[in-house]
């Protein structure tokens, strides 16, 4: 590797690196495999460092630390894996009608109780959504990305991110609105 | 209203083309329902916003800036780990070890990063640096140890069975220099047993290599990167002692280690 590759991955990766642990921590579930995605996705790029072509260095970052999480979950959680599968499925099949049974069906909370809502109970209401949708939600609410880089990251058209962030925040709502 | 959802999110994301945004707020303003789910989300959007961000820890910091440094070789600490009785002593040495690696860190981040560029592809590092690399390495790990004891009667059997040779254990509790635990280096590509001793919030990394090895290395530098390196030979052993401890207290160290009685 040489020299200017490492530059480029100290100038490209590295100041991004509290991100990338924030996206696998919460893909993960947990810290210490978040550190060994991390590190997986930093090899990863160290290597492709040369294909990087210069516009968004985070969103790069970011989408390499997703798919070594995707990776690590297929490997270590198949469970959560089949389960994105079914969503697909399912999201295909309702082609765009936007409707989330989860949504509707606990009571819903004013939106008072749900600013208040504490922090252990949030983390552990986003810990609960299926992959797709938490990495959606984390990307837009906990990182502030736009729906393009978005988009860009987890390999889907805008409309699908639109969706998912819908669905995300709705299961999010209904589940704080639940009984304790 | 639920189609409306999804674009109910984009326009509060601020995603909306002009055209979209002024429909949204029309059924807004029409729609009470639609607005109190406004309201949730928004609420929504702020409680998640408010979670503690994550931060890399500075452990995970240092490994990856050795990724584009050249990588000493350590018996990995993840193999160690299910021999460890870490668990119990975690919780009562935790917080020492807190305050330590806080003072650690800022050397740290200086010393690792020069080790790692001295070490860097084109030379053959040579001993005093492969030992101070080990000794940087073991602070990056999330424990210096792989057997965890103040007890030389259960550091020492550690080793047995994974070198042909236990090193000598020497209590040196009376004289401030209190027994950490063991792990296992590779210098070279040797494997050699190593002894973690501790003064204040100081940790000393002290090797033994066999002496055939050490006759090879290069006459010890007194530092480097700003770690204190202590030599010393005995008739089967070369010692090496790693520490950001002051000079005058690491060879107050190796005379103590030396003058010490082994296990019976």
């Amino acid at each position: 590797m040489s020299r200017e590759e490492k530059a480029r991955f100290e100038q490209v990766v590295m100041p991004y690196l509290d991100d990338a642990y924030g996206l696998a921590r919460w893909l993960t579930g947990n810290r210490t495999d978040a550190e060994d995605v991390v590190q997986e996705a930093c090899l990863r790029a160290l290597r492709g460092i040369a294909g990087f072509t210069g516009t968004n260095a985070r969103a790069w970052t970011l989408a390499i630390v997703r798919n070594a999480a995707h990776d690590w979950l297929r490997k270590n959680r198949p469970q959560a894996v089949i389960q994105v599968q079914d969503l697909e499925a399912i999201e295909r099949m309702q082609s765009g009608a936007a409707s989330d049974g989860a949504a509707s069906a606990g009571p819903t909370p004013e939106a008072a109780l749900i600013a208040r809502a504490e922090e252990a109970r949030l983390e552990a209401a986003i810990a609960g959504l299926p992959v797709v949708f938490r990495e959606t939600l984390t990307l837009r609410d906990i990182q502030g990305l736009d729906y393009r880089e978005i988009a860009s990251i987890t390999g889907v058209p805008i409309g699908t991110v639109m969706s998912r962030l819908a669905r995300a925040r709705g299961r999010l709502i209904a589940s704080l609105g639940a009984d304790r | 209203m639920s189609d409306d959802i999804p674009l109910l999110n984009a326009y509060i994301d601020g995603e909306l083309d002009p055209a979209h945004a002024l429909e949204i707020e029309r059924r807004l303003a029409a729609d009470p329902v639609l607005a109190a789910e406004r309201a949730r989300i928004e609420a929504l959007r702020g409680a998640v916003a408010r979670l503690p961000r994550d931060k890399a820890s500075t452990g995970l910091r240092m490994r990856v800036a050795a990724l584009t440094s050249a990588q000493p070789v350590r018996v990995g600490a993840r193999a160690g780990r299910s021999l460890r009785w870490g668990d119990a002593w975690s919780a009562k040495w935790g917080a020492k070890w807190g305050t330590m690696a806080a003072s650690i860190a800022v050397g740290l981040i200086a010393g690792s990063l020069g080790t790692y560029v001295a070490l860097g592809p084109g030379h053959e590092p040579s001993v005093p640096q492969l030992v101070v690399a080990s000794h940087l390495r073991s602070l990056m790990a999330s424990e210096p140890v792989d057997v965890t004891s103040s007890d030389r009667h259960t550091v020492k059997p550690w080793f047995n069975g994974k070198l042909p040779q236990s090193p000598r254990v020497v209590d040196l509790a009376g004289q401030d220099f209190a027994l950490v635990g063991g792990r296992i280096d590779v210098i070279g590509l040797a494997p050699v047993p190593t002894l973690v001793y501790r003064r204040r919030l100081h940790l000393i990394s002290l090797m033994a290599l066999p002496v055939a090895q050490a006759a090879a290395a290069a006459a010890p530098r007194r530092a480097i990167d700003g770690y204190n390196v202590v030599e010393w030979t005995d008739a089967d052993h070369a010692y090496w002692a790693v520490s950001d401890l002051a000079r005058p207290e690491l060879e107050e160290f190796a005379a103590a280690f030396r003058a010490g009685e082994a296990e019976p």
